[in-house]
């Protein structure tokens, strides 16, 4: 339950650290209150300085203050599951994206819920080292 | 499937609970509001009383659970021998005694008789001339230097 002012810690390797919700992209106008695998609006609150090394390379280094697109991967508050599971994280956690919805960064650290691949973020879920898998899926009769 | 929580042990039955990703990655599961509240203020299931780690602890209600043990017993199989089959074993211990007593007496007359022989054998040969043979020296034998 991610909303306007809500802060969560960015867990690819773009190098931002915490960054803080804007905007909830969703297509009704309800509140703007983001849950797993909600697209949101963010700015970098904090990242890791970049050495002179990192902007070499191909990953896209961001900065304090910048403004991106992300999906949420891990909320404190328990979502629910099609069988009635409720599952809940330690800490709200999202993932930097650009404008095409693609992964701004290369890896992902930590554990994901599942749910992402319900809501069609299934890339994010298979680079995750961890998905929390007590996914129950409907079997198609 | 049914799950267990992960503070009292119940059985969480599907649809029913929560799970709890922890930071370091560690899933808990809790069966409701009362075990997952008694977790986060990192209580220690092994002092609540109602829980099943508290129980197992204290030896509580196991007495249902000893009497399902059975001691298994090795059942002993008669095997045959290379020298004696199993027939003839089984024949030997099913001797009589009184079969056995005459057989051990046979076998005391037998070996009486034998020992008698014996002894009248082992009288002919001590009338040879067996005395001990003439001292030769090991180096005569082995036909060492002469000692000059």
């Amino acid at each position: 339950m991610l909303g306007l002012k809500g802060t969560m810690t960015i867990i690819d390797n773009s190098g931002a650290l915490i960054a803080e919700c804007v905007n909830v992209l969703k297509a009704k106008s309800t509140p703007g209150v983001g849950t797993v695998g909600d697209e949101i609006v963010v700015v970098i609150k904090r990242a890791r300085p970049i050495s002179h090394n990192a902007a070499l390379s191909n990953i896209v280094k961001v900065r304090r203050g910048d403004v991106h697109r992300a999906v949420i991967v891990r909320t404190k508050k328990e979502v629910m599951r099609p069988d009635g599971r409720y599952i809940r994280f330690d800490d709200n956690a999202a993932v930097l994206l650009n404008k095409k919805k693609e992964l701004l960064a290369t890896r992902v650290n930590g554990v994901v819920s599942s749910d992402l691949r319900m809501k069609g973020w299934g890339k994010i879920a298979s680079l995750a080292p961890k998905v929390s898998r007590y996914y129950f899926r409907p079997r198609s009769i | 499937k049914v799950e267990i929580d992960s503070f009292s042990h119940y059985r969480i039955y599907p649809s029913k609970g929560r799970l709890f990703v922890r930071g370091d990655s560690k899933v808990f599961r809790f069966a409701g509001h009362k075990t997952e509240r008694l977790f986060l203020q990192r209580k220690n299931p092994r002092k609540i009383a109602w829980t099943v780690l508290y129980r197992r602890m204290h030896k509580k209600g196991l007495a249902e659970e000893v009497t399902k043990k059975r001691t298994r017993k090795t059942v002993k199989h008669q095997r045959g021998i290379v020298g004696a089959d199993i027939a003839a074993i089984a024949a030997r211990r099913n001797q009589s005694t009184q079969v056995r007593t005459a057989a051990r007496a046979d076998a005391i007359a037998k070996a009486k008789a034998a020992k008698k022989e014996k002894e009248a054998k082992k009288a002919k040969p001590v009338a040879r001339p067996s005395g001990p043979a003439p001292k030769i020296s090991k180096q005569q034998m082995k036909g060492g230097k002469s000692g000059r």
